[in-house]
């Protein structure tokens, strides 16, 4: 055997330990790679599983529900229906946000000959909660509210328990207008929303599908001559007050519950007068429903 | 060694970095404006005005939209492929994942079980971020770690 021959399987056998050790080498980096994704994919299944988690404790917890609104005092409901000219008067144009928008060329929306102002809201909302007390002064000054009842907005919501009268069980006669008040839910939790109340007719249903972008509320329709989806003015002015404190600042035109909520109501009176043709005489030629010339001469 | 970034890995997670950073600015401008309709959605459930306002829509007096801005800043600067490139960054970035997706964690606990409702577009922030951490997670798992010296 010669010298080289030998140096060639010396150098054979290097070269072959050199592969297996390269080998060995490449399946300790495959290894600690894969350990590495399954650690990673530990990590992100793990936040995966635990939101799920959450998601589901949730769903299957029973749901606390909040205290009812205690009954309103009947001098409560008297002040709101009978505000005196004088003080809607001074109010004006008060302080209002947002005012319905006229509408051009639609078909008058009417109830038993007479125009007709529908309201859709809920109970637990808010923004129906402040709405309905300016609509509600406008409206007594054109006819008559019986069994308005006291609720508040939800106490899990934004601005949380806005005090408020609701429209279910009430009804309201006017020699001038309709009025369908609907509040499609109450402000008890029932599982992820709130318990079902009055029911949407039909024709009722059309309307608010045709003006409320995703039926949001609270949704005003005064005739088909102006439409409003939304509060005239924030819940944040009626923040922590009472009913009756609610009311008793009505009393004084420039406190900011007065300039919220009957400028509200001057604005809706000066819609209604539209409807109404000017009736009565002595509302739509006063002051107050002068206040809003921008909502004269809809339609 | 690490190995080199797959192709992937930067272009994708730039996207989610911008399209969480997109999310969170437009969650950072509702946040300062006035609500510009007073209205309730139609379901309760999903009602963004009620979570943006609760208690929980702030860390310490800063808006936590605002922390999704920043958050989401730093993701696209640690995204880049120039950043995927330098290994120094890799543990930055992994950190800043985790934050991420710890603080999504929170956010989601705080509006099921705090506020009581959700918000879409917070949702949306939640889902790009998990996704990120995912991406962040696979990728640097995927490519190897630098040993800390």
């Amino acid at each position: 055997m010669s010298r080289s021959a030998a140096a060639q399987r010396r150098a054979s056998r290097g070269s072959r330990r050199e592969e297996h050790a390269r080998i060995a080498r490449e399946r300790a980096a495959a290894a600690a790679r894969q350990k590495r994704i399954r650690l990673a994919g530990a990590a992100v299944g793990g936040v995966v599983l635990l939101l799920a988690a959450m998601v589901v404790v949730k769903l299957s917890l029973p749901r606390s529900e909040p205290a009812a609104a205690g009954p309103v005092p009947s001098t409560v409901v008297d002040d709101l229906l009978h505000v005196p000219t004088g003080t809607l008067d001074a109010v004006g144009r008060g302080k209002v946000a947002t005012l319905p928008t006229a509408l051009t060329g639609r078909p008058a929306l009417t109830d038993g000959g007479k125009p007709l102002v529908l309201y859709v809201g809920a109970e637990y909302c808010p923004f129906c909660a402040a709405q309905r007390w300016g609509l509600i002064v406008a409206l007594s000054r054109f006819g008559t509210f019986t069994g308005l009842g006291a609720a508040r907005s939800a106490t899990d919501d934004v601005y949380p328990g806005t005090a408020t009268l609701t429209f279910h069980g009430a009804t309201y006669s006017s020699p001038y207008l309709a009025f369908q008040g609907v509040e499609v839910a109450t402000s008890e939790r029932r599982g992820n929303s709130y318990a079902p109340l009055d029911t949407l007719t039909a024709a009722q249903q059309a309307v608010l599908a045709e003006y409320s972008s995703n039926g949001a509320v609270p949704f005003v329709d005064l005739g088909n001559r102006y439409v409003m989806t939304g509060a005239t003015f924030s819940p944040s002015v009626l923040t922590g007050l009472t009913h009756q404190q609610v009311v008793t600042s009505l009393g004084a035109p420039d406190s900011p519950v007065a300039a919220a909520v009957l400028g509200s109501a001057n604005a809706f009176t000066a819609a209604l007068c539209q409807l109404t043709g000017g009736q009565p005489g002595d509302v739509c030629t006063g002051i107050a429903a002068g206040a809003f010339p921008e909502l004269r001469h809809a339609g | 060694m690490p190995d080199e970034p797959r192709r992937w890995v930067a272009p994708s997670t730039v996207a989610l970095s911008a399209a969480g950073l997109a999310l969170s600015t437009y969650l950072t401008i509702e946040h300062f404006r006035d609500p510009g309709t007073l209205a309730c959605p139609a379901t309760a459930t999903v009602n963004c005005a009620r979570v943006t306002t609760s208690a929980q829509a702030t860390l310490l007096g800063v808006p936590v939209a605002v922390l999704g801005v920043v958050f989401f800043v730093a993701m696209v600067l640690a995204c880049l492929p120039f950043a995927w490139r330098d290994l120094r960054l890799t543990w930055v970035r992994a950190a800043l994942a985790g934050v991420g997706v710890g603080f999504v964690i929170y956010l989601v606990y705080a509006e099921l079980f705090l506020v009581g409702s959700i918000c879409l577009w917070c949702t949306a922030v939640h889902a790009v971020t998990l996704a990120l951490f995912a991406a962040v997670a696979f990728a640097t798992a995927a490519r190897g770690v630098p040993r800390p010296r």
